[in-house]
């Protein structure tokens, strides 16, 4: 299921809430478990069964490692993480990388293993991650061991951020699996939230989005330079309102079933360089690497050109997480490049210039990574970034005036809502006008989103291959 | 946040889903949507098989957003807000500079298509040896260029019809009628077919090229609705265009009332008419020309003197059809996606003695029976 859709919104929310809050406090967990299963089913049934899998394998393996360590067998505990890891990173390897691997294989010559064609269970990228970080801390001992499997399936599955994030360590929602807090100025928070998202999504991202569409689409001779320039900004566009919109929506409907979820953007587009950018973008992601990955190769608490080769691992890693693809993999390598770059020098240098310079540089970095990124024909990339950089059939045709004039009013509201600003401004809003204002936006908010929604012609998700 | 507002923002926000969610399961289904003018999804009961499938899943998502409350409503107020927001286009269709004309959007076929499609028509030249006659309706965006939005890409700019002419074969002729069409009212502004008067213009262009000579009737326009909204205006959902009107010119059964028409809709012939008026009852108005698609339509004129004319036809030929009756003693017209007979078989069959094929700018970039010409 995803969220920007009627059904869900009208139908299967209304029955999460309706049966969520009808149900005494101790069988809630085992009433939102079913309705997750529910909305995980609902796309690829049989994949409930990897859910499952999932569910009693990391539960066995959480016992397993606190079993072994209160009998202080260390090498036991260690077994028993490492094979939590393998058999996670073994499902995914599985079912996102296999057919890749096969396809690559084969374009050298070698064909060793054949392709599956499996489809892609949705979110697993999200929930593999989110249970490894179960049993590892566990057996670092910074969180408590689940004895109760429906409370643990409860995490595993649950549908607020189980299609796309944020990745939640089991650490940080332990407390609230045993004990959350319902009240109803949280539920209205949640809502606020919710809509919030779902207008970024449906509204800003959706809209936006088509514009892309068409660049893409646009035959290699016939793109200029401004118009390769418009489709990679309404690209940029288009991801963070609708990643984060998903993330705003799961954040808020978290909030309407007692939970507190952790942010996971923080304006990515005003950074200033590539390491900041990843300081704002898609925060939990980063902060899964550098827990899991990156600290435990040593970080950059070593000589430098073993720092150096802990950042390749961890950027080629954060790349090829987001899709089986070698565009994705560029791309990864890509801020790997410049985030070097910046630690070695480049950050000391754009410290000292003024800022606007600096603002300049951390956008040219993440749009020419969008390019990357959204062109996943590798053989399409060069061309689109030349026409990017000047080799296009020249500046700008009749065609980029006509989107341009279609969609500069989107455009201008997409890139103030992308920055501080308008939160400022209404944060600087006296509190009556905001008391007022605030049902007014969330109704208009509700009824826009239905409209789009309802005469849903474009309304694609965009994390399939996430 | 008091206690007080968080339980208004809560009770504003369970209304909504909870009211449009109920309203949904309350409110009985519709199985035909007149503005939309499709069948909108109905309900499938879910079994083993397509739960396990996801299937069903899939079916019950399309089911929920076609029968959603209000659904007409909402779309047309999208489109509005589209407007509002500067856009000049919508699911697909072009608002007109003038604020009442829309035009929906096809995309042109590329120059390998092209050739593949005409090489049809240049087979079909080859199979027959009675002349055979090639023409392009021009698309509304052609001939109505200065309405579209500024700068907008064209979707139809004459090059397609130029491309055509030179790769036809010496067996078939080529007749313009790009440069046939101009004026007001040969379009219908909220629709993609062209009007009497514009079939009028094309039959002048296409009478010439066939070697006749067919003349414009002085008959005063006759006005058959004037609440016409077309596709165009169904997929837009532009509420604040106004209707369109429809006119005929040829009086039911010609000037002379010897017109007879033979509908075959079911491979029966039945009798039929220039007009189905009753089709001005509905929604679809535009099919009251000859009673809308169909398989095979005769129309017989035993005055005519132009011999056996048979049109590979889409819709777009039903408003040319009277005219082209005024003047031949058969005419045929035959649609290639509800028939597999052999065309050429048919030909001998009923002696026909010229073939006529004349297809919209769009209908021939995007039909895919095409190659039944070469059967």
């Amino acid at each position: 299921m995803i969220f920007s859709a009627p059904y869900f919104l009208f139908l299967y929310l209304c029955a999460v809430l309706f049966f969520y809050y009808i149900t005494p406090l101790r069988w809630r967990n085992l009433v939102l478990l079913g309705l997750n299963l529910i909305f995980y089913g609902w796309g690829e049934p049989v994949y409930i069964l990897i859910m499952f899998a999932s569910i009693v394998i990391d539960y066995t393996h959480g016992m397993l490692v606190t079993r072994c360590k209160s009998r202080g067998n260390v090498r036991g505990a260690k077994l028993a993480v490492a094979s939590s890891v393998v058999f996670n990173l073994a499902l995914l390897f599985f079912f996102k990388y296999w057919d890749f691997l096969a396809g690559s294989l084969e374009a050298v010559g070698l064909k060793l293993m054949p392709k599956l064609n499996l489809k892609l269970p949705i979110g697993i990228s999200f929930y593999t991650f989110q249970t490894m970080s179960y049993t590892i801390d566990v057996y670092r001992g910074d969180a408590r061991t689940q004895k109760n499997i429906v409370t643990f399936g409860t995490f595993v599955t649950l549908f607020p951020q189980l299609i796309a994030g944020p990745i939640i360590k089991y650490k940080d929602l332990d407390d609230q699996l045993e004990e959350r807090i319902h009240t109803v100025e949280r539920f209205a928070h949640g809502v606020q939230r919710f809509v919030v998202g779902l207008a970024k999504k449906v509204l800003l991202a959706n809209a936006i989005g088509s514009l892309w569409d068409t660049y893409l689409a646009t035959p290699v001779g016939q793109l200029t330079t401004l118009g390769a320039w418009l489709g990679v900004v309404a690209f940029a566009f288009q991801i963070y309102f609708d990643f984060s919109g998903y993330s705003d929506m799961a954040i808020g409907l978290g909030r309407m079933l007692g939970f507190e979820f952790l942010e996971n953007f923080n304006y990515p587009y005003v950074a200033k360089s590539a390491t900041e950018f990843w300081r704002r973008w898609h925060i939990s992601l980063g902060s899964w690497f550098r827990e899991y990955l990156y600290i435990p190769l040593g970080g950059n608490r070593v000589k430098a050109p073993r720092m150096i080769f802990n950042l390749l691992v961890v950027w080629a890693a954060t790349g090829i997480w987001h899709g089986a693809s070698w565009n994705f993999l560029i791309w990864g390598l890509f801020y790997f490049f410049w985030i070097v770059v910046e630690k070695l020098f480049l950050g000391r240098v754009l410290e000292k210039v003024p800022a606007w310079l600096s603002h300049l540089y951390g956008l040219l970095i993440v749009l020419v990574g969008w390019a990357i990124f959204a062109v996943e024909d590798c053989a399409a990339l060069g061309p689109y970034l030349g026409a990017m950089f000047g080799m296009g059939a020249g500046l700008w045709d009749g065609a980029f005036l006509y989107y341009l004039g279609n969609y500069w009013p989107i455009l201008v509201i997409a890139a103030v809502a992308s920055t501080p600003l308008g939160a400022n401004l209404w944060k600087g809003l006296p509190q009556r006008v905001r008391q007022t204002a605030l049902p007014v936006l969330l109704c208009a908010g509700l009824i826009l989103s239905t409209a789009y929604l309802v005469d849903g012609t474009y309304n694609p998700f965009l994390y399939f291959r996430f | 946040m008091s206690k007080k507002y968080a339980i208004l923002i809560t009770a504003l926000f369970c209304l909504f889903i909870f009211g449009f969610g109920a309203a949904f399961l309350i409110a009985p289904d519709r199985t035909f949507s007149p503005q939309e003018n499709r069948y909108l999804a109905q309900f499938k009961a879910p079994t083993l098989n397509s739960l396990k499938s996801g299937q069903f899943m899939k079916d019950f998502e399309d089911y929920v957003i076609d029968q959603f409350p209000l659904r007409d409503g909402w779309i047309q107020f999208k489109a509005r807000m589209e407007r509002i927001f500067g856009k000049r286009e919508n699911n697909g269709v072009y608002f007109g500079q003038d604020g009442q004309t829309l035009f929906a959007q096809y995309t042109a076929p590329l120059e390998e298509d092209l050739t593949a499609r005409v090489n049809y028509v240049n087979q079909l030249g080859k199979n027959l040896d009675i002349p055979v006659y090639f023409s392009l309706v021009p698309d509304k965006s052609y001939v109505w260029a200065d309405r579209l939005p500024d700068n907008a890409p064209k979707v139809d700019d004459g090059s397609s019809n130029e491309k055509a002419k030179d790769l036809l074969s010496g067996d078939v002729t080529f007749i313009d009628l790009y440069a046939a069409l101009s004026g007001e009212d040969v379009f219908y502004r909220t629709d993609h077919h062209w009007t009497t008067m514009g079939a009028q213009m094309g039959f002048l262009a296409l009478s010439k090229g066939m070697g006749r000579s067919g003349t414009a009737l002085k008959d005063e326009p006759v006005l058959r609705s004037d609440s016409f909204y077309g596709t165009t205006w169904s997929s837009a959902g532009a509420g604040w265009v106004e209707p369109d009107s429809i006119y005929t010119l040829v009086p039911e059964g010609g000037e002379n009332g010897q017109v007879t028409v033979t509908r075959y809709p079911e491979g029966k012939p039945i009798p039929g008419s220039l007009y189905d008026l009753s089709k001005l009852e509905q929604k679809d108005k535009y099919s009251m020309f000859l009673g809308g698609n169909q398989p095979l339509c005769i129309l017989q004129n035993p005055e005519g003197s132009g011999g056996k004319l048979l049109v590979v036809r889409d819709s777009y030929s039903d408003t040319l059809a009277p005219f082209l009756a005024s003047d031949y003693q058969e005419v045929h017209l035959f649609d290639l996606r509800y028939n597999n007979m052999s065309l050429k078989q048919y030909v001998q069959d009923h002696q026909i003695d010229q073939v006529l094929v004349c297809y919209s700018a769009a209908n021939f970039a995007s039909d895919h029976n095409l190659f039944k010409l070469e059967l």
